[in-house]
């Protein structure tokens, strides 16, 4: 079986018609800057549903999530639980968010600071922050494909520069189509990750053992402890179970391709039954925990970054090629899809926040989309090029990424719920939650067990709350609303 | 409409997802064949849509 190129030509037939799908697809519509990033706001219940699976679901989904089962057990369950909490606060917020773009006509996250603050500075401040957050993790996606494609390729290349082709094609594909392009390419990907997902979790543990529940029970034999958390404190203890579950709970909205996708929505209802229909979906990703622990019953030993791979070496080892190239092809696109739309609101972000607002380049519609396109092709080579240069930074940055999205939070919510607040107030505390969470989480310290992020989140509230009330002076706070 | 109402439907999976985890941190009963404390996970986010349904019907969206 070894060295046979029929997975690797899967997903490459895959990924590529999967592109072409989506060319085609969007091949009528006129580009306006609305149209380019977020699709019109013109998303529907279903489309938008699709475009947010396909957008939410990346390659930690299908690698990290089985990885961690593999490794630690019970913890991974935090992923399902945070999912279903997540939209229990975004059928509320979601839909306050999309009215306030759609009546400023608002294209990016920091967009919404700006306009909610009143404050061009805070817009700028928060766009540079996405951008620093954002490269590093599309270098992630990369480093998934990577892991991908040379299992898919049993084990006989290295598939760096396969890497580089397969991520200029999808730049390229960006430039052309907009966020209406890969809402279309998350229809095929979502089917894909489905099918791989439920061959994982049930296909799996019915041919190595009989049953889930036979697999649940050969792991209580060996393992009594993996299914339970440690008590308290402990390092994935119970304690940091529930701070971590809220925490990314709250974070959930606030990725800046996330934030395209609430704005994408048609109105307000499509958001409110997505936040009612999305949790399903975390059913499915309970699926990988199964296959994760199956593989750790099957492929033992594995240790380090392997981990993420387990799942997929006991595919190459006892199924035959096809079935390795549709699995594989599925993370491929759980890997591209999503940086599809990092790079295109990286893009926007710089575009209109940093060059239109701060510098007063490409105001204009027709410009602004050229400058957009550009940089799309622009962020592409620098996140690959970081990609290629600096494997061992990119883990220190990731701790920006899940650390740093959530800080946006308490402004965003703040900016509904309290008037005081005030642009100082927020950008104090955005700069005060990330100075507590960032250092924690480097070190890795988790004072009492509770996640460093969520350490930092209270700082944050705090700080935005003490600068608001004290520096009232220096900034009126906001009118209307 | 009720506003109090809505937002406990809201809260409600949220802390049984989360602060209500360590009541729950056990493997025994199993059902489904699960360890219990996954089983109440799985549960709580197919129950999740169910009471996001029923706030929508409490302000008449649906």
């Amino acid at each position: 079986m070894s060295g046979s190129p029929i997975a690797l030509v899967m997903v490459a037939t895959i990924v590529f018609s999967t592109i072409v799908f989506a060319l085609l697809a969007v091949r009528r519509i006129k580009m306006d800057p609305a149209q380019y990033i977020v699709g019109g706001r013109s998303f529907g219940t279903v489309f938008l549903w699709v475009l947010l699976a396909g957008e939410i679901y990346t390659t930690f989904t299908f690698l990290g999530i089985a990885g961690l089962s593999y490794s630690a057990g019970a913890p991974a369950f935090y992923v399902i639980a945070y999912g279903a909490a997540a939209y229990a606060i975004g059928y509320f917020l979601t839909p306050a968010i999309w009215r306030v773009a759609k009546e400023f006509n608002l294209l990016t996250g920091p967009d919404f600071f700006e306009t909610r603050y009143n404050s061009r500075a805070l817009g700028v401040a928060t766009a540079i922050l996405y951008f620093l957050m954002v490269v590093p993790y599309v270098a992630l996606q990369l480093s998934g494909l990577q892991i991908l494609l040379r299992i898919a390729g049993y084990g006989a290349y290295d598939a760096t520069v396969s890497v580089c082709v397969a991520f200029l094609v999808l730049a390229l594909f960006v430039f052309t189509a907009g966020l209406r392009g890969t809402a279309w390419a998350s229809i095929v990907k979502d089917v894909l990750v489905l099918g791989a997902v439920l061959f994982a979790g049930i296909a799996i543990p019915v041919r190595f053992f009989g049953s889930p529940s036979a697999m649940f029970d050969r792991v209580l034999a060996q393992h009594p402890q993996m299914l339970v958390l440690p008590a308290g404190g402990a390092v994935h203890g119970t304690v940091w179970f529930a701070s971590t579950v809220l925490l990314s709970a709250i974070g959930f909205f606030m990725g800046p391709q996330t934030i395209s996708a609430v704005y994408s929505a048609r109105s307000e209802e499509s958001l409110r039954r997505n936040a009612v229909l999305l949790p399903f979906y975390q059913v499915f990703v309970s699926l990988m925990i199964f296959a994760g622990l199956s593989a750790g019953m099957i492929v033992p030993g594995l240790k380090g970054t392997a981990v993420d791979q387990s799942f997929l070496l006991v595919v190459q080892h006892y199924y035959p090629p096809w079935i390795l190239g549709l699995v594989a092809a599925a993370g491929a696109l759980a890997a591209l899809i999503p940086a599809s739309a990092l790079l295109l609101a990286a893009s926007a972000v710089i575009t209109k926040n940093v060059a239109g607002d701060a510098f007063g380049i490409a105001t204009g519609d027709a410009a602004r989309t050229r400058l957009t396109r550009v940089l799309v092709i622009v962020v592409a080579l620098l996140a690959l090029g970081f990609w290629l240069t600096s494997q061992r930074t990119v883990v220190e940055l990731l701790l920006l990424y899940y650390n740093g999205i959530t800080q946006f939070a308490p402004g965003v919510v703040a900016s509904f719920l309290w008037r005081r607040a005030t642009a100082l107030g927020v950008g104090s505390g955005i700069a005060a939650g990330l100075a507590v969470a960032i250092p924690l989480a480097a070190l890795n310290v988790a004072p009492w067990g509770v996640n460093p992020g969520f350490v930092g989140l209270a700082a944050n509230v705090a700080v935005l709350i003490v600068v608001s009330l004290c520096l009232r002076r220096l900034q009126p706070s906001r009118s209307g609303v | 409409m009720r506003p109090m109402l809505r937002l406990l439907l809201a809260a409600i999976p949220i802390a049984a997802l989360s602060i209500a985890v360590p009541l729950v941190n056990r493997v025994e009963p199993r059902l489904f064949g699960l360890p219990f404390l996954l089983c109440w996970i799985v549960g709580w986010a197919l129950l999740t849509p169910a009471f996001l349904w029923t706030i929508g019907r409490l302000e008449r969206r649906w």
